[in-house]
Parts: C-alpha cells; sequence; structure tokens
C-alpha cells in the first residue's frame, strides 16, 4: 500500500491527506501560539526558530555532505555583524541587508570550503575551530563593527511596519523559517542533495560517477553559511544587541551537538535538535526551582557538593541528556522518531 | 640575540604543557579514532582530587600524588568501560559528541563540589620561584619540571609502543582492529588500557598547570592548544603531537611578542589551516589513501 | 483511522498543555514586593555571580527585620551564566510571569546587561545598581537606570593619578583585558597621564582566555617599567604577577575594583599580592564599621556555609543600598515605579558602605543625573592579605 508508483510521488511535498493534515493544524498551532502563551515564551519560540536555522545549514554540511565544522559560531557572527552594520552605516534597508549579509557569509563559506577540500575529521575539525575563533577577533579589531563593545539595533522596518516587539519578530521568524525548512528538504531531494550525499557515503566513488567534488564540497559550505548567516543577522534582532565575545567556541559546540543529536542527514533531526538544545539552553537554570527535586538537590549540595555551585547541576543535566542520548540512539531524535513510528505502524505485533 | 633565546625558552616552556595534552590526545585518537573533547576536564578532577586531599584532608605530597595517578587511570578506564564502549553503532561525531557530554559533566561537577572561586593549589615546587639558566634568561621552576616531564612522558611513551608487548598490541588495534581481535588480542581491554594512559597523561598536564592558576576553566586552553598541536603533528604520531606542540608555543611566543600581541591566541591556528593546506594529514600524519 | 483518532488526541493535548499568560502588574502586593537580578553561577565568569547571592543576603536580613514599610522583599535571581541571550530569556520570564517585577538591582556583567536594558527601559521598570562599571548605563542617561559603581575609567585615573603624583612613577604600562571592561581601564589611564603630560609606555590587550603571560613580561622588561595598571580578570592578573616574578620584573603593579579581594588574592598568589595598589569601591571585609558589622551578621545567618566572607559578596549588599534607602522613604500606600524614581532623584549624599551617592533630575545631557557617584578610594595590600587604606574618597573630572 505504502509503494511508490511514481517519481512525483517520490519528491511531492505532502505525500498523503494525513501530512497535509498535519501541516495544517501545524500552522493553526503556530499562528495561535502567540496568542495563548505569554512574551517570554515567544521569545524562546524565536530562539528556537533561529537555532532551526542553524541546524539545517550545518546539517546540510555535516549530516548529508560529511564535512565536520567547528566553527559557524564563525558564520553566525558575521551574518548579524554584516546585517548590523549594512543598515546602520551603507543605511541598507532590512530586507536587502539580511539576504546581503547572508551572502556575504557564503562567500566566507566559500573562502573557508577551499583550504577544508582536502581535510576530513579533527583536520577539518581544527581548521574550521581556527576560523571561527579568528573571525571573532577579527570583527573585534574592527571599529566599524563596535569594536569589543558591540552594536545595538537599528530600527527594523519591513515597508511601513516597524518591528519591534517579540510577538513581530514571531511573525517574521515563523514564516521564514517554515520556507527555509521546504527549501532545505527540497535542496537535499535534488540532485544537488543526491551529490552531497554522495559524497558523504564515498567521496571517490561519487567523484568517479562524475560528481564534481570540489564544486559541490563549496557548494555545501556556502550553503550552510549562506543559511547560518542569515540566522545569526536574525539573531542579532532577537538579541537587539551583539557583541564578538558572544560568538564563541561553545556556540559553535552547541550548533554542531544540535545536529547529531537531532539525527544526522534528517531536516525532521536538525528541527527537534535545535529545538531541544535551545530550550534546555534557556531553561535549565529554572531546574533548582522545579518542586521536589530542586529542594532534593540543594540538599544534596548541602551534604556532599557546594551550595554556591548548585547551579552547574545545569551543566551535568545537559551533558547526561547529550550522552544518554547518542549511547542509546546513534541517529538521534530522528532515530527514536523512526523507531517510535516503526512500533506503532507495526502495534500489536 | 637574548631577546631571541628568552622568547625561545617562553616558547619551549608553553610548548611543554600543550605537548602532554596533545600526547594525551593523540593516544586516544591513535587507537580508538576518538577526538576526546573531556580529556581536559579527565586532568582537572584529577587536579581537584589531589587539591582536595591536599587542602581539606592534609595527606602528603607523596600519598596524595601516587592516589591521584590511581585515580587517574581509574577514571581513564571507567570513561571507556562504562561508557564509550556502550555506544550503539558508534560513529565519529557521535562519540565526539558523547565526550562533549561527559566534558559538560565533569565540568559541572567540579564546579558543583569546589565552587568558581579560584583555588591555591599547594605543590612542593613554587611557580613563581626562578633559575637562571643564561645570563638574563630566567625560567621559572615549575616549567623546568614541565619540560622535564613532556619529555620523560614523550621517551617512556615511545619505548612502550615500540618495545613492550601492550604497546606492540595497541599498534595493531589501531592498524586493523578486526585483524588485532583474530590475533588473540582483546580489543576491548587495549582501548580501557589506552584511556588509562590517556587519562594519566592528562592528569600529569593538569597537575603541572594548576600550582600557577587553579580554577574550574583552567584546561579550556590547554585542550584546544594540545588539540592543535595534536592536529599540527598529525593526530596519529605521538612524536608529532610534542613537535606540533613546540611549533605552536614558539610561534605563539614569537608572533605574540614581535608582530602582534592581539593576535597571539589564535595566530597558532591560523598557521595550522595555512600547513593543513600542504599537508593535509600533517607534519607527521601519513596520508593513507582510502580504498574504495 | 485509528492514525487519524491518535492525531487528533494528540493535537488537543498539545493545545491544552499551554498556559495561559498572566496580567502585568507592577511587581508590589499588600504585602510583597518583588525585585529581581542576575549573576552568572555557571561559566568562566561564576565568581562574580556572589554579587547576586550577597544581594539575596541583604534582602533576607530586611525581611527578618520586618521588612520595608510593611512589605517583606521576594528577591528573584537567576543564573544566566554570563550569556547575554539567557539573560534576556531570564528577564523576560520574571518580568512576564505572573508578577512581574517592580525594580531590577545589582545585575552582572556588560554585554548581558546591555541585551536587556532596551527591554526594561522600554518598560519602565527601573533599574537600579548595575554590578558592572559600564560607561553606557548613563551615555546618554536613561531614566530608570541608577548606577552607584564609578566607571571604570574614573577609577583607571584615581590609580594613574595616585602613580605619577604620589609615587612619582614615570613609566607607566597598561594590561588590559581586550574587551569594554578593559577599555575602560586603558582610558583612563590614558586621560590622566595626558594631563600629566605624559603617555603610557606600553599598552597591552590581553584576551581573556590567554594563559601564557610571557610575552607580556617580556615586552613589560623592555620598555623598563615602573609601573604597571593590570585591568584584567582575577586568574589572569595572578598569573601576570607571578610570571613577573619568575623573569625578574618587579614594578610596582596597580589593579582595579575586581582584583581587590585582598585576602583570595593573596592566597590564590602564593603572597605575590603583598604590596599591590587597587582600587576599591567599598568597604574591605575587614572593616567594624557598625553598618558592616550589622552585614557581617546577616551574612553568617542567611549565607550558606561555603560563602566567603570577600568583597563581591559584600558589594551585593553595596549595589541594592540605594534601592532599599529609596523604598524606606516611601510610605506604604504611595508606592509606584514613579515614586521610587522620584524618590531616588531625591536622594543626596547618601552613604552606606559605598562611596557618597546622590542623583539629580532627570536630565539627558547629564550623566550625573543617573551616575550616582564616581569616587573611589586606593588600599594595598599587605600580609595574608589586610589592606591599607592609602587615600579617602576620591573624585576626579
Amino acid at each position: 500500500m505504502d509503494m511508490k508508483r511514481d517519481y512525483y510521488e517520490d519528491i511531492e511535498l505532502f505525500p498523503g491527506w494525513v501530512e497535509k493534515f498535519w501541516f495544517f493544524l501545524l500552522l493553526v498551532f503556530l499562528g495561535a501560539f502567540p496568542f495563548i502563551s505569554n512574551n517570554y515564551l515567544i521569545y524562546v519560540a524565536n530562539f528556537m526558530a533561529i537555532n532551526i536555522i542553524v541546524a539545517l545549514g550545518l546539517n546540510i554540511l555535516v549530516g548529508y555532505t560529511g564535512q565536520i565544522s567547528l566553527g559557524h559560531a564563525g558564520f553566525f557572527a558575521i551574518g548579524a555583524f554584516a546585517t548590523f552594520t549594512l543598515m546602520q552605516k551603507a543605511s541598507f534597508p532590512f530586507l536587502l541587508a539580511l539576504p546581503a549579509a547572508a551572502l556575504i557569509s557564503a562567500i566566507f563559506g566559500f573562502l573557508i570550503a577551499l583550504p577544508a577540500l582536502r581535510l576530513e575529521g579533527p583536520y577539518l575539525a581544527i581548521a574550521t575551530l581556527g576560523f571561527g575563533l579568528t573571525i571573532t577577533q577579527v570583527i573585534g579589531m574592527i571599529d566599524l563593527f563596535g569594536g569589543r563593545t558591540g552594536l545595538h539595533a537599528p530600527e527594523l522596518l519591513i515597508g511601513p511596519w516597524e518591528l519591534k516587539t517579540d510577538l513581530d519578530l514571531y511573525f517574521l521568524l515563523v514564516p521564514l523559517t517554515i520556507g527555509l525548512i521546504i527549501i532545505a528538504r527540497n535542496l537535499t531531494r535534488t540532485r544537488v542533495g543526491r551529490a552531497f550525499i554522495a559524497i558523504r557515503d564515498a567521496e571517490i566513488a561519487a567523484e568517479t560517477m562524475g560528481v564534481n567534488l570540489i564544486f559541490y564540497k563549496t557548494l555545501a559550505f556556502a550553503i550552510s553559511a549562506f543559511y547560518t548567516g542569515l540566522a545569526g543577522g536574525l539573531y542579532a534582532f532577537v538579541l537587539r544587541f551583539i557583541e564578538p565575545e558572544i560568538f564563541g567556541l561553545y556556540m559553535s559546540i552547541v550548533f554542531l551537538t544540535m545536529v547529531v543529536v537531532g539525527g544526522l542527514g534528517s531536516i525532521f533531526g536538525s528541527i527537534a535538535g535545535a529545538m531541544l538544545l535551545s530550550w534546555l539552553d534557556l531553561e535549565l537554570r529554572n531546574i533548582l526551582d522545579i518542586p521536589y527535586l530542586g529542594n532534593w538537590l540543594k540538599d544534596l549540595s548541602r551534604e556532599y557538593f557546594s551550595i554556591t555551585g548548585v547551579s552547574n547541576i545545569q551543566y551535568i543535566v545537559f551533558g547526561g541528556i547529550l550522552v544518554l542520548i547518542m549511547l542509546f540512539e546513534p541517529h538521534g531524535i530522528y532515530g527514536f522518531w523512526i523507531r517510535t513510528k516503526k512500533y506503532w505502524k507495526t502495534w500489536p505485533f | 640575540m637574548t631577546d631571541f633565546l628568552l622568547v625561545l625558552a617562553s616558547g619551549i616552556t608553553a610548548g611543554s604543557s600543550y605537548a602532554l595534552m596533545g600526547l594525551a590526545m593523540v593516544i586516544i585518537y591513535k587507537t580508538s579514532g576518538v577526538v576526546n573533547f573531556a580529556q581536559g576536564e579527565m586532568g582537572l578532577i584529577s587536579a581537584y582530587i589531589t587539591f582536595m586531599m591536599l587542602d581539606y584532608y592534609g595527606f602528603g605530597y607523596l600519598a596524595t600524588f601516587f592516589w591521584a595517578f590511581v585515580f587517574a587511570l581509574f577514571l581513564g578506564a571507567l570513561m571507556e568501560f562504562a561508557i564509550l564502549r556502550r555506544a550503539k553503532d558508534p560513529s565519529v561525531l557521535g562519540l565526539m559528541i558523547i565526550t562533549i557530554g561527559l566534558e559538560m559533566i565533569l565540568l559541572g561537577l567540579v564546579s558543583w563540589k569546589f565552587g568558581a572561586d579560584p583555588k591555591d593549589m599547594p605543590f612542593p615546587i613554587s611557580p613563581f620561584e626562578s633559575i637562571e639558566l643564561v645570563e638574563n634568561i630566567y625560567i621559572s621552576v615549575l616549567e623546568v619540571l614541565t619540560i622535564g616531564v613532556a619529555t620523560a612522558v614523550m621517551l617512556i611513551l615511545f619505548l612502550f609502543f615500540r618495545f613492550s608487548k601492550l604497546g606492540v598490541a595497541m599498534k595493531a588495534v589501531q592498524q586493523n582492529p578486526m585483524a588485532a581481535k583474530l590475533m588473540g588480542i582483546s580489543t576491548n581491554r587495549v582501548l580501557m588500557i589506552t584511556w588509562s594512559i590517556s587519562s594519566f597523561v592528562g592528569a600529569l598536564a593538569a597537575l603541572l598547570i594548576a600550582p600557577a592558576n587553579m580554577g574550574p576553566f583552567m584546561m579550556w586552553d590547554p585542550l584546544l592548544k594540545g588539540f592543535a598541536a595534536a592536529v599540527m603533528g598529525g593526530m596519529t604520531s605521538l612524536g608529532g603531537a610534542v613537535v606540533g606542540a613546540y611549533i605552536v608555543g614558539i610561534i605563539e611566543n614569537f608572533f605574540g611578542t614581535f608582530i602582534s600581541i592581539e593576535f597571539k591566541s589564535v595566530v597558532a591556528f591560523s598557521i595550522i589551516v595555512i600547513m593543513l593546506c600542504v599537508k593535509p594529514s600533517g607534519l607527521f600524519g601519513r596520508h593513507y589513501v582510502k580504498k574504495v | 483511522m485509528k492514525k487519524l483518532v491518535l492525531n487528533c488526541l494528540f493535537s488537543i493535548t498539545l493545545m491544552l498543555g499551554l498556559s495561559f499568560s498572566a496580567y502585568a502588574g507592577d511587581g508590589i502586593t499588600d504585602k510583597e514586593i518583588h525585585i529581581g537580578s542576575w549573576g552568572p553561577q555557571t561559566g568562566p565568569a561564576a565568581p562574580w555571580g556572589t554579587i547576586s547571592r550577597g544581594s539575596d543576603a541583604y534582602f533576607k536580613m530586611i525581611n527578618k527585620k520586618g521588612g520595608i514599610n510593611g512589605r517583606q522583599i521576594v528577591f528573584h535571581h537567576f543564573d544566566d551564566g554570563y550569556n547575554p541571550a539567557r539573560t534576556k530569556a531570564g528577564v523576560k520570564q520574571l518580568q512576564e510571569g505572573e508578577t512581574p517585577m517592580f525594580a531590577f538591582v545589582g545585575g552582572v556583567g556588560t554585554s548581558p546587561g546591555l541585551a536587556v536594558v532596551d527591554y526594561l527601559m522600554d518598560a519602565k521598570v527601573p533599574w537600579i545598581g548595575p554590578a558592572t562599571a559600564s560607561e553606557h548605563w548613563v551615555n546618554p542617561p536613561k531614566k530608570y537606570l541608577f548606577t552607584n559603581y564609578a566607571p571604570y575609567y574614573k577609577e583607571a585615573m584615581v590609580l594613574t593619578k595616585y602613580a605619577v603624583e604620589t609615587m612619582k612613577k614615570k613609566r607607566i604600562a597598561v594590561v588590559y583585558q581586550n574587551d569594554d571592561y578593559g577599555k575602560g581601564g586603558l582610558k583612563g589611564v590614558r586621560m590622566q597621564l595626558e594631563k600629566n603630560g605624559m603617555k603610557p609606555v606600553l599598552e597591552l590587550p590581553m584576551e581573556v582566555k590567554d594563559t601564557d603571560m610571557k610575552p607580556y613580561i617580556f615586552k613589560l622588561k623592555k620598555a623598563d617599567v615602573d609601573a604597571v595598571v593590570l585591568w584584567i580578570s582575577v586568574g589572569q592578573a595572578v598569573r601576570t604577577i607571578g610570571t613577573a616574578k619568575a623573569m625578574q620584573l618587579s614594578p610596582q603593579f596597580f589593579g582595579t575594583s575586581t582584583v581587590s579581594d585582598f585576602p583570595l588574592m593573596f592566597k590564590i598568589s602564593k603572597g605575590l599580592w603583598k604590596g599591590v595598589i587597587t582600587a576599591s569601591f567599598n568597604e574591605p571585609p575587614e572593616s567594624t564599621s557598625p553598618l558592616m558589622m550589622e552585614y557581617k551578621e546577616a551574612f553568617k545567618q542567611f549565607a550558606s556555609k561555603d560563602e566567603r566572607w570577600g568583597t563581591f559578596f559584600i558589594a551585593g549588599f553595596m549595589f541594592a543600598e540605594p534601592l532599599v534607602e529609596a523604598l524606606k522613604r516611601i510610605p506604604h500606600d504611595e508606592l509606584t515605579r514613579e515614586r521610587l524614581v522620584l524618590e531616588l532623584e531625591g536622594l543626596k549624599n547618601f552613604q552606606g558602605i559605598g562611596a557618597v551617592t546622590s542623583y539629580k533630575k532627570f536630565d539627558v545631557k547629564d550623566p550625573r543625573s543617573r551616575q550616582g557617584t564616581n569616587a573611589v578610594y586606593l588600599t594595598e595590600c599587605l600580609d595574608n592579605g589586610a589592606n591599607k587604606k592609602l587615600t579617602d574618597w576620591i573624585e576626579l573630572d
């Protein structure tokens, strides 16, 4: 019954009415969400949307093309600073500045891809890590980008509308994110996407099949950097203040973790991983306010650890979740999803 | 000339502590292919155990160091046995994320127990006393010790991998795990021992860093630089890691002193990128051809 | 069919799971005043988190004495890990929750603060005593932001003036953290030296993560300096002085208020901190003034047993003092945010354990309408972290 009989069936966005129904429900939910929640949750949702965009971009590089990157905070920073600078110093309108900044980021992605062509594994990791560290250093040197003091957000105008509150940004971010998800999804199922996957699975085999390694690898870097740069520009408006120190190594590591924990080579995985980790990133600080557990942890600290350092439980929980997910499900959240789906499909057998 | 020698000496001393971290990373990468981001924090926890024994319970130095090293060996084995070995269908990236998770757990534990304030690590020799090597070239006693330890560890590891049965078995596991298994080598046990040794070397590095600067985040920079050094040397070569570490230390010091102090902490990475363009597997790494 | 039912059920639970939004009040009830703050309890900046724990002990002390004009203070402080995105999330969560905050107090860090300052000002929520001496708070002044921490450049000016005029130092160098904090110090040194017709001999930027101090000491030694102003973090300051000792360089070191916790500094530098001169913005831990004794009592009662009676903990009291003073002056029934601003503006020559603090009527052109003080005093580290007060409170233009 589930067999596909036609190529067009394979590339269809929504294979059946169930998917359409779900998508419709999702849209309703996303539209209604701001009206049934408060500003804080909208801020969290915005934060998640941005991380989803980054995770999509990084997944194209890591999950689909098989290239590791520990420097994506660098592209993120480029996107953020370029957007602000273009708007403030060159008085670009937002709708032009954002893609322009993403394009600049993509150019950097292309440049970093050139030495990366011959590298793999830890070598590529250290090269990209070096890029991430150096680029924030360079940005911090240049007064045009506010030096180490950073930049404040300019007015965000789209046509006649000014976007100021989290709610306004939400209505900008959500459609944009959905659009980018669909683009990424389609991209991975085109000739380009299949070329990426071929490179990931076997470089030499791909080359003999006629995949131009140089072209597609640099393209993967550029697309990935484009997505990340775009997200960076939006992040700058969610935070409304940026300085180079924000875009440190920790951020790059969290980005990479999102993709791996979500599930390599899966759009659903990127979304799930980004949502999970951004939620943990923002919400774990409240761990001590959880009834019973919080008090128990405090008692434990008083007895065996130190109460001044009790907040560090966040790190332990965060790390613990990473370890557990990767131990039991190498395909991340996507793997869990697939297994659950399978289980219910064949239930009760 | 004195300037040159002085900066060179500074570079070598800085390189020594990177070298230990680099060695620790290479040992694990060589046998199991895991880039171990928890390396620094494994050393950190050993250093804090040492601190606790010395400062809280007043043990003597010899007993403390002995137990700290026993702890480090045990910790390494535990990591491998209890966690990494349990990974289902491990992929290189998956294992790396596991080590990142472990890093956070260990860092969290240390900060939870000891708080964020910097600590004063008791140590038999002062990190701030120095001796005069040549005229006007001073080098602190702790740094002399670090250089000595780094050299000794390197030599011992070299001899170990070259001549001991276990060392040869480790090499075999690295080159072809399946064949090694067929030859009757217990690869699991070999991996566990590898992690132990690596944890021990990491603990040495942490103990030598701690007297001058002890806090929960003291191992971040050495870990990164050690990783960079290992990559420079080729990630699979012990000698390479040490040479890489000294190159990184020396470049940093010369660049920082004579060109730009602002870019000192990132110059090593730029140099590495350039070097990798020429030699994609590092200075001493063998570039093996992948079979299709 | 089964699938469809499942789908529907799932979506309904999703809808119900969401909470409905609450009303936005002004953070006071008949019995309570809600005050918010943040400070890093985790991450590399965690030593600063002590400040918000100090404020916590302060408010507990006040509550024990019966609160302020019939109201108890409910103090909400959260850990942001010095990550601006998290600071913003936390402030929003407090502000958009069931009871928003009446005011914010303290709050560590320049970039975390800059990430939330617009939000707080737009919401007209007073923010008193930011725990970072950034110039941004009063440049330009903001109606709802009151600070009582002299900016770093003023601190640097006082230190430099002392070095030049009292200690007759001729060749002064600056080692500064390469960010807003360090550059504030650099600016002050430059300004003061210019007044004396001099220039810094050497200006060395240092990255936060740097651990190898040798190139710095090498350069300082080459430049033959006789005084070094350190505008860097605690750990790096100790390493710098230690490396200087090892490389046989012994100028007079000057430090900022952030390295003025002498007992700690003396201990972790293994005694090398002796003789270092720093600026300070509140009374030293061993002070025996009546107010300090009262605070120390609060520390014994309310702080956890692994807390340390150090400069940062005390600073937590200091940053909250103007707020408490102003609240005390407002009768029970008249408490509003606007009234608080008015009362703060009327605060003249108020002194707790910090410098003398006064505010003025809001004036966009006058930073002093919101910068409560510019004064610091200098102190020298003696054996075992004891301190010797070198000067009285000094304020330079």
